[in-house]
C-alpha cells in the first residue's frame, strides 16, 4: 500500500477547511451551510486521524470517532431546525432571517 | 430541700415563658385575662427557685447543664444553665419580687379590662426572660435574654401607648439602652474572635493569650458599657426617669427590682475576667460613685413621686457598681477577699426589696389619689393611709441607710470596701458615695414628708382610701424583708457570696465591729441629718426663701433642668446625628448612586455601539467566529 507523507494529509485537510469556511461565509441556502460545516468537521477529523497514524496514538482515532458522532447529532439538529423553518416560512434561505438584528 | 434536683432549674424560666404564650393566645377566656395564670406560673417558679437557689448557694463548683444550639464552623454555641451562688442570689430576688408584684397587679391593674391580656403576657415574658438571663451559661444566651428583657421593658413602658409621653418614653428607653447593648455586642464579638468561646465555664478557666492582653480589658469594658445602659448609669441614665410613664407595677418590677439589676449582674458575672483588668474596675467604681451622687442630687428637687424613686434607683445602682469595682480591685491587687463584691451584691438584694416596696407603696398612694404622682398635690395622707405610710416609711428608712434597716448594712460595707481599697480613684469614689448618704436620706424623707405629713394640698374631690388586701399583703411582706434582709444577709448569706476566701465573723462580732467604726457612725449621722433637714423643711414648713442666694437659685435651676443633659441629648441628636445623616445622604446621592448610575449609563453606551455588530445575518456571525479563531491562532503562534 502506498503511504503518503503526513504533509499530504495536512494539505488536503487545509484545502477542505478553506473550502468549508469559504462556503460557510458565502452560502445563503441553509442546507449548503450545514454541508459546509460538515466539510469543516471532516477536515478536522482528517487531521486527527492523520496525526493518530503518524504518532501511533489511538487517542486521535477516539477523538475522530467522537467528532463524527457529534457531527451526526449536529446535522440532525440543524436539519430539523431547517425543516421547522421551512414549515414556518416556506424558505430555507438564511440571509433574510434578520429578526435577531440588534 | 435536697430532694429538688438541679435539672429542674430548666423549668424556672420556662414556666413563665409558657404562661406568656398561653396568655397571649388564650388570655381572652382566662380568669382576670390571664392574671391568675401569670401569678400561678410565677409562684411555681418561685417554689422551684427557692430550694434550687438554697442548694445552689452551698455548691462548691457551679452546676452546669447544656445542650448544643448551633455551630458555626469550629464554634459551638450552646443553650444551658449555669448555677452558682451569684445565680442563686439573683434567682431568689427576681422570682420573689416578681411573684409579689404580680399578685399586687391583680388589684392594681384591675381597671384595665381587655388590655390586661397584653399586660400579663408581657409581664410573664419579662419574668421568664429575666430568669433565663440569670441562669444563662454563656454570654450569647445572656445577650439573647438581655435583649428580650429590654424589649419587654419597651413594651411595658409604652403600655398606655395612646399617651404621647408614654410612647416617647418607651422609644427613649429602647434607644438609650440599645446604645449600651451595642457596646455589649461589640465586646461579645471581641471575645468570640479572640477566645473562640462565650461559655462562662470555659472563659473563666481560660488563660489569656499573652499577645493581646489588652483585649480582655477592652472587651470587659465594652461589657460594662452595656451594663451602664441597662442599669442606667451616667451618661446613659436618661431613660430611667422617663420610664416611669409605664404602670407603677412595671416600674417596681422592671425599673427598680430586676431588669436594672441585669447590668450589675453582668459585671458581677464577668468578675473573674475583670480582676485581670484592674483599670476597668477603677472605672466601674468611679463611675458608680459619680452616678450615685449625681442621681441623688437630681432626686432632691423632683416633684414627681415615681421620678424621685427612679433617680434614687439610679443612685443605688451606682453604689452597687462602686461596691463591685472596689471589691474586684482589692481581689485583683491582693489575694484578700474583695469585700466590696459581696457588699455590692447584697445591696442588690436589699435594694430590690426596699425599692420594690417603695414603688408598690407609691402605687398604693396613686391608687388613693386617683393616679396622681405629683408630690405638690399630696400631703397629710398619713391618717388616711396608715398601712401604706408605714410601709413607705420602712422603705424610706431602708433606702436612706439608717440602721438597723437593710440599706444601711450593705451600703456601709460598700463604703468601707471603697475606703480601704488602697487607690486614690477608689478613695474619690468613696468620697462621692459618702456625700450621697446625706442626700439619699434627705430626698427620701422629703418624699415621705411631702406625701404623708404637713398640710393636705389635695386636688378637688380627692378621697384617699387604703389599698385593697391584694395590694396590702405584698407591701407587708416586702416591709418585713426591708426590715430584716440587711442584717440577715450580712451575717448569714454573706458566707456564700464572696470573691476569694471569705472573711467571716459571727453576728455579734459583726455588730460590734460595724458600730465601732467611726466612719459608720459618721455616715449614720449624715443620714439622720438628712432626715432632720427634710423634717424641718417639709414638715415644719421652714421657709428657705430668706436664705435663698443667687448661687442657690442657679443650682436649683440646674437641678430642675436635670443638668441640661436631656436637652443636650436632643441637641446632639438634632445637630450631630441629623448633620451626619445629611452628609451620608450627600455621599449616597453623589458617590453611591453616581457609581451605580454611571455603570448603567456606561453599559447602555457600550450596548449602543455593540449592537451594530449584531446584524442578524448568520454569515456575518460565521465570519466573526472564523476571524476570532484566526486571531487567537495568530496570537498563539506569535507569543508561543
Amino acid at each position: 500500500m502506498t503511504t503518503f507523507p503526513l504533509a499530504a494529509y495536512l494539505g488536503l485537510s487545509a484545502v477542505l477547511f478553506v473550502l468549508g469556511a469559504y462556503g460557510l461565509l458565502i452560502s445563503r441556502n441553509g442546507i449548503k451551510i450545514l454541508m459546509c460545516i460538515e466539510i469543516l468537521l471532516n477536515s478536522a477529523n482528517l487531521n486527527l486521524v492523520a496525526f493518530a497514524a503518524y504518532h501511533r496514538d489511538a487517542l486521535g482515532y477516539v477523538m475522530a470517532m467522537f467528532s463524527i458522532g457529534l457531527a451526526v447529532a449536529e446535522a440532525a439538529v440543524g436539519l430539523s431546525i431547517l425543516i421547522a423553518l421551512f414549515r414556518l416560512k416556506r424558505r430555507i434561505d438564511v440571509d433574510w432571517l434578520r429578526s435577531l438584528k440588534g | 430541700m435536697s430532694s429538688v434536683p438541679f435539672e429542674l432549674a430548666w423549668l424556672i424560666p420556662l414556666l413563665p415563658l409558657g404562661a406568656a404564650l398561653l396568655i397571649a393566645l388564650f388570655g381572652r377566656w382566662l380568669a382576670e385575662r390571664g392574671g391568675w395564670l401569670a401569678v400561678a406560673a410565677g409562684g411555681l417558679s418561685l417554689s422551684l427557685a427557692v430550694p434550687i437557689a438554697w442548694n445552689g448557694l452551698q455548691l462548691r463548683e457551679p452546676f452546669t447543664s447544656s445542650f448544643g444550639w448551633f455551630a458555626i464552623g469550629q464554634l459551638q454555641l450552646r443553650l444551658g444553665i449555669y448555677l452558682d451562688q451569684l445565680t442563686a442570689l439573683l434567682l431568689i430576688v427576681v422570682s420573689l419580687v416578681s411573684f409579689l408584684v404580680l399578685i399586687y397587679s391583680i388589684a392594681y391593674m384591675h381597671r384595665e379590662g381587655p388590655r390586661l391580656r397584653r399586660y400579663y403576657a408581657e409581664m410573664s415574658l419579662f419574668l421568664g426572660s429575666m430568669l433565663g438571663l440569670v441562669l444563662a451559661d454563656n454570654y450569647l444566651m445572656l445577650y439573647l435574654f438581655w435583649e428580650l428583657v429590654g424589649l419587654c421593658s419597651y413594651l411595658l413602658i409604652g403600655f398606655w401607648y395612646e399617651r404621647p409621653a408614654a410612647a416617647a418614653a418607651a422609644i427613649k428607653a429602647f434607644l438609650v439602652t440599645r446604645l449600651g447593648d451595642l457596646f455589649f455586642l461589640v465586646g461579645l464579638l471581641l471575645f468570640l474572635i479572640d477566645f473562640k468561646t462565650l461559655s462562662f465555664a470555659e472563659l473563666f478557666s481560660l488563660q489569656v493569650s499573652p499577645q493581646r492582653p489588652w483585649l480582655l480589658g477592652l472587651g470587659t469594658l465594652f461589657f460594662f458599657a452595656g451594663a451602664m445602659g441597662k442599669s442606667a448609669q451616667f451618661p446613659l441614665h436618661l431613660w430611667l426617669p422617663d420610664a416611669m410613664e409605664g404602670p407603677t407595677t412595671v416600674s417596681a418590677l422592671i425599673h427598680a427590682a430586676t431588669m436594672v439589676n441585669a447590668g450589675v449582674y453582668l459585671v458581677a458575672r464577668t468578675m473573674p475576667l475583670l480582676i485581670r483588668a484592674p483599670v476597668d474596675l477603677l472605672v466601674i467604681a468611679l463611675l458608680g460613685g459619680f452616678t450615685a451622687l449625681f442621681a441623688a442630687t437630681l432626686a432632691t428637687v423632683n416633684t414627681d413621686m415615681k421620678r424621685v424613686l427612679a433617680y434614687s434607683t439610679i443612685s443605688q445602682l451606682g453604689y452597687m457598681f462602686l461596691g463591685l469595682g472596689a471589691g474586684g480591685f482589692a481581689q485583683a491587687l491582693t489575694t484578700q477577699e474583695g469585700a466590696g463584691y459581696a457588699a455590692g451584691l447584697l445591696h442588690l438584694l436589699n435594694h430590690a426589696f426596699f425599692k420594690a416596696l417603695l414603688f408598690l407603696g407609691a402605687g398604693a398612694v396613686m391608687h388613693a389619689m386617683s393616679d396622681s404622682t405629683d408630690l405638690r398635690r399630696m400631703g397629710a395622707l398619713w391618717p388616711k393611709l396608715k398601712l401604706t405610710g408605714t410601709a413607705m416609711l420602712i422603705g424610706a428608712l431602708a433606702n436612706a441607710g439608717i440602721p438597723p434597716m437593710s440599706g444601711f448594712w450593705s451600703k456601709d460595707e460598700i463604703l468601707a470596701a471603697a475606703f480601704s481599697g488602697g487607690h486614690p480613684a477608689l478613695l474619690t469614689a468613696w468620697l462621692l458615695g459618702f456625700a450621697t448618704v446625706f442626700l439619699t436620706s434627705f430626698y427620701m424623707f422629703r418624699l415621705w414628708f411631702l406625701a404623708f405629713a404637713g398640710r393636705p394640698r389635695w386636688p378637688e374631690g380627692a378621697r384617699p382610701h387604703e389599698a385593697p388586701p391584694l395590694m396590702a399583703w405584698p407591701l407587708v411582706i416586702l416591709s418585713l424583708f426591708a426590715l430584716s434582709s440587711g442584717f440577715l444577709s450580712s451575717a448569714g448569706l454573706r458566707r456564700y457570696i464572696s470573691l476569694g476566701e471569705p472573711h467571716l465573723m459571727p453576728a455579734r462580732e459583726l455588730l460590734a465591729q460595724t458600730f465601732a467604726n467611726p466612719w459608720t457612725i459618721l455616715s449614720s449621722g449624715l443620714a439622720l441629718a438628712g432626715l432632720a433637714i427634710a423634717y424641718l423643711l417639709y414638715h415644719r414648713g421652714l421657709d428657705l426663701a430668706r436664705y435663698r442666694t443667687a448661687l442657690g437659685g442657679s443650682v436649683y435651676r440646674l437641678l430642675l433642668e436635670r443638668y441640661y443633659l436631656d436637652r443636650a441629648a436632643i441637641t446632639l441628636a438634632r445637630r450631630v446625628t441629623v448633620g451626619f445623616a445629611r452628609l451620608l445622604d450627600r455621599f449616597d446621592q453623589a458617590v453611591v448612586d453616581g457609581l451605580i448610575n454611571g455603570i448603567g449609563r456606561a453599559s447602555v453606551g457600550l450596548g449602543q455601539r455593540l449592537r451594530r455588530t449584531v446584524t442578524g445575518s448568520i454569515n456575518d456571525y460565521a465570519s466573526w467566529i472564523l476571524a476570532g479563531v484566526a486571531l487567537f491562532l495568530l496570537i498563539y503562534v506569535i507569543w508561543r
